[in-house]
């Protein structure tokens, strides 16, 4: 084969305006991993432009890039990503620890945002003696307890059973409506319909764009009774 | 990130690998501890030494036959150095104003024994003057005779080991007893001295000095001491008796030490000896440093996982690299204190062992090894941080972990 370059993603032009819920479904290979890496400003487009709330992403340094993960951008990782040592209150306090805010303040915080995901009883547990579920809201209240902007999620129900997997994204869906901005990769219908607008991707493109009206017009491919069959 | 955050950080991650941080520390311990203790050893020695030249007095020349010079070559082309006689020792005492008191020494050792008790000795040939220049009590009897020293009396005064063994309670004052082939009264037994630069003086015996030399059949006398006038120059002293000893034999075959210039002398070894522990020291801390960096290597890639996960969700470069800096910084710097306390209990129990020598590290030596353990952990720490820093946040977070 020898040394060849891959392009994860070819020609994608999208906006993703401030309040929407944007799924994004395709399967393995397609490129929404990195379309969420590039969203997320973890990754950098080797060719082509990124515009974050304006400013064009490209020409930032790693440390300005760092500070916008920090302070704009919140994280949701299938594997949940906590720190194993550290217990529930000290994982949602990491990036507040990394931004420098007071310990007095912080811990309130957590506490706030570990009581908004229905834990306030588990602040003192670590990941270990904590369900799934349990884990994936431990992760969204570190995600939004810098009070981001915009939710990245990769596969936040990838891991968990139906029931746990529905209230993350009821939770998803409340921060929502309260304004932030969400995007969500999965490659589960189920989740992939919550959203109010769906980009399948396949080959490094999004081959389909489908609005909340759409997706509700009962359209086969994302019909309750064969969800999963097609994709 | 606040340094205290980042120190509290680092120490959950490491007492996450209790073992493998306590093995890494443990080189840093092993390397302070050494350092510490032998330092205080080297230390201890100096100051035993000074100490024993200040009972002593300052005011004080040694002289001692040979010069130092001609030690290192064959006696057949130097010629050996003319005999220290008792005439060279009434020279000195009646030509330098400065000598108040004058020792003449003659050395050996032989059989001491009474009725059937016998025991090997030192034997010490002086003059009443001995006595008082090393700060010797008469417990019995009365001391060496006063009177021209080129006449040796058969008299000895018996120290008090000496006189206990072979007397055994019995009063050993007007006993004759034998030194080797010679019949010996004895006329006064010692109080107790003790160890005195490095003879126990309770196990000596003393005879005249012309005894001593008769019998040991030596025509040179061991050394003479001479005690000085309070406040008296030294090395003004040194030359006056080098001018002495030069009329007499037309050479200055002898060789004058003060005990300013002993203590000097062995400070010097003392401090070599130290910058060579602490060399030995800065390599072992330097092994000690590789193994730190091999423990934070494997911590690094162990935690692939974490450092993606900081990065993401808004670490600096810098912040990693501080992050894990901070726990090689806290091996070292953790291991360098229980090595200090180590070192210092191990001190405290020498010196408990042996009260005699006043062990204490020096403060430059604690100073410069705990400087050389906090940057041995900074140093090694710098490669595993760097790789933490430099790992792609996306192959990071899809590691496990």
């Amino acid at each position: 084969m020898g040394e060849q370059t891959l392009h994860a993603l070819k020609a994608v032009t999208e906006t993703i305006g401030t309040g929407e819920h944007v799924s994004i479904i395709g399967p393995s290979g397609s490129g929404k991993s990195t379309l969420l890496n590039i969203l997320g400003c973890l990754d950098k487009p080797s060719r082509g432009r990124y515009f974050f709330d304006g400013r064009a992403v490209e020409g930032l340094d790693p440390d300005e890039l760092a500070q916008l993960r920090l302070n704009e951008i919140g994280f949701i990782f299938q594997s949940f990503h906590l720190v194993p040592r550290l217990d529930a209150t000290a994982n949602v306090e990491l990036p507040m620890t990394l931004a420098g805010i007071a310990r007095a303040e912080r811990r309130e915080r957590a506490r706030e945002a570990l009581e908004a995901v229905g834990l306030g009883d588990r602040a003192g547990h670590r990941p270990a003696e904590l369900s799934g579920g349990q884990k994936q809201r431990v992760a969204i209240a570190r995600a939004v307890s810098m009070e981001p902007r915009l939710l990245l999620a990769d596969e936040p129900t990838g891991n968990l059973d139906t029931q746990s997997g529905e209230q993350i994204l009821n939770l998803l869906e409340a921060l929502n409506h309260k304004g932030l901005t969400l995007a969500v990769v999965t490659h589960d219908p189920e989740v992939a319909r919550r959203g109010s607008r769906i980009l399948e991707m396949r080959d490094g493109e999004i081959i389909r764009r489908l609005t909340a009206a759409e997706i509700n017009d009962a359209n086969p491919s994302f019909d309750r009774g064969r969800s999963g069959a097609r994709l | 990130m606040s340094a205290e955050d980042t120190l509290r950080f680092a120490i959950t991650a490491l007492l996450q690998q209790p073992r493998r941080a306590g093995l890494s520390l443990l080189g840093v311990v092993i390397g302070v501890v050494a350092v510490v203790f032998l330092t205080a050893l080297g230390e201890g020695a100096r100051r035993y030494v000074t100490e024993q030249f200040q009972t002593l007095g300052t005011d004080i020349i040694v002289v001692i036959p040979g010069k130092t010079e001609t030690t290192g070559m064959m006696p057949g082309f130097t010629g050996t150095p003319n005999d220290l006689t008792l005439a060279d020792a009434t020279a000195l005492l009646r030509r330098i104003p400065e000598a108040i008191r004058i020792a003449p020494i003659s050395m050996g050792s032989e059989t001491v024994s009474y009725e059937n008790k016998a025991r090997q000795v030192v034997i010490l040939g002086s003059t009443p003057e001995f006595f008082e220049l090393r700060g010797i009590p008469i417990a019995l009897g009365t001391g060496l005779p006063e009177g021209d020293i080129d006449r040796g009396a058969n008299v000895a005064v018996l120290g008090r080991e000496t006189a206990r063994e072979l007397f055994a309670g019995e009063n050993p004052v007007g006993k004759s007893i034998r030194i080797g082939e010679w019949r010996i009264r004895v006329v006064g037994v010692n109080g107790p001295r003790g160890t005195h630069l490095g003879q126990n003086l309770d196990e000596v015996s003393i005879v005249p000095v012309a005894t001593g030399m008769r019998m040991f059949n030596r025509t040179s006398l061991f050394r003479i001491m001479i005690e000085l006038r309070p406040g008296s120059n030294t090395d003004t002293v040194k030359r006056k008796i080098e001018e002495v000893i030069l009329d007499r034999h037309n050479e200055v075959d002898v060789t004058c030490v003060t005990p300013d210039s002993v203590v000097d002398s062995l400070s010097a070894i003392v401090s070599t000896l130290t910058l060579v522990l602490v060399g030995i020291a800065t390599i072992s801390l330097a092994v000690a440093g590789i193994g730190i960096m091999n423990v934070m290597l494997v911590a690094v890639s162990e935690r692939r996982a974490e450092v993606g996960l900081l990065k993401a969700v808004g670490a600096t470069h810098r912040q990693v690299l501080q992050i894990f800096l901070m726990e090689s910084l806290v091996i070292s710097t953790t291991g360098a204190l229980v090595g200090l306390g180590v070192g210092y209990a191990t001190v405290h129990f020498a010196t408990w062992l042996y009260p005699a020598m006043p062990a204490e590290s020096p403060l430059w030596a604690v100073l410069a090894v705990l400087g050389l353990s906090v940057c041995a952990g900074a140093f090694f720490g710098v490669l595993p941080a760097r790789r933490a820093m430099r790992l792609d946040p996306i192959v990071a977070l899809s590691s496990k972990g």
